[in-house]
């Protein structure tokens, strides 16, 4: 009996180290548990950052409401002016080959005139010599 | 459903309420000031354009919480690229920055804390933030990085175990020191 009692008393010491040893444990993991929140607090957000914000939102809003045509301006006049450019230049560069088209058929047709002239001249010539010869 | 009906979003003052939210949060998951500002910046510039597709409060902080957590990862996974292109070790930078960063603050062991949660993988660090500086439940948590609740449990669990023991030597260091 005295032995039963005295292995009962040492189950119940086990059982209440047991206990206090888990009691320990979790009382320091909710020691840590509330350091690492005191540690993990929220930290202050850099000065200007709302600031920052608001005007990014603003200028988004901003470009939103602009009608479609306005959107781009620079961009899209410089586009523009690109392509004046260049179809300027080509009615430009059409318009000169056209005149030289045009003066060289001019050249070509006063060579002809003038190579007939010189073939009438050199015949009237000839018919003048002969009759000057017939007349004689 | 009353709140969502009703919710009359200022984005002014919303921006004013989370701002220190998310940038702690970034700040926190990165470990670099200037890349955690710039994340704020911009998830709160997204904000503003998601406002109409926000129902209430809860979802708005819901929301920028979501959003400055992937943007964080996914600013922290290019960096790794980067470096891993570079040869460099991205985690001694993080370190270096989360020591020269913290330097001034009055307590050490916090200071520790912060270098030891920067030393931990993406995973734990994440559910520590959200758990300890958020104070969401890891039910919470789990939708939030789209992972089992077990999941998110275990890595608590390991993140705490290892930022403890961690702590631990800090702290009888600091003793030691002191």
């Amino acid at each position: 009996m005295d032995h039963n009692d005295g292995e009962h008393k040492d189950h119940k010491d086990m059982d209440r180290n047991e206990a206090e040893g888990n009691e320990r444990a979790s009382r320091e993991m909710a020691d840590f548990e509330g350091l690492l929140r005191e540690a993990m607090q929220r930290q202050e957000a850099p000065l200007g950052l709302k600031q920052r914000v608001l005007a990014g939102a603003r200028e988004r809003r901003r470009a939103e409401q602009r009608p479609w045509w306005k959107v781009h301006l620079v961009q899209r006049i410089a586009a523009s002016l690109v392509v004046v450019a260049i179809v300027g230049g080509f009615a430009v560069y059409q318009q000169g080959e056209r005149r030289a088209e045009e003066q060289r058929k001019g050249e070509q047709a006063r060579e002809q005139v003038m190579t007939a002239f010189r073939i009438t001249n050199r015949t009237l010539g000839r018919v003048n010599a002969r009759l000057a010869e017939s007349s004689r | 459903m009353g709140e969502t009906l009703n919710w009359q979003p200022d984005f002014e003052q919303l921006v004013g309420e989370h701002q220190s939210m998310v940038f702690s949060l970034a700040w926190r998951m990165t470990g670099d000031r200037g890349l955690a500002e710039e994340i704020a910046q911009d998830v709160l510039l997204e904000l503003d354009r998601h406002l109409p597709h926000l129902g209430s409060a809860n979802h708005a902080r819901y929301w920028l919480r979501q959003a400055a957590l992937h943007r964080s990862i996914d600013a922290l996974r290019r960096r790794r690229r980067n470096a891993a292109s570079l040869g460099t070790d991205v985690w001694d930078e993080l370190e270096e920055l989360h020591g020269v960063v913290e330097m001034d603050r009055e307590s050490p062991l916090g200071v520790r804390l912060e270098q030891l949660i920067a030393a931990l993988p993406d995973a734990q660090r994440a559910a520590i933030v959200l758990r300890y500086q958020e104070e969401m439940t890891p039910d919470e948590i789990a939708i939030m990085v789209r992972a089992p609740v077990a999941t998110v449990k275990s890595n608590l669990q390991r993140g705490l175990k290892q930022l403890r023991a961690r702590a631990e030597q800090t702290l009888k260091e600091f003793v030691r020191g002191s």
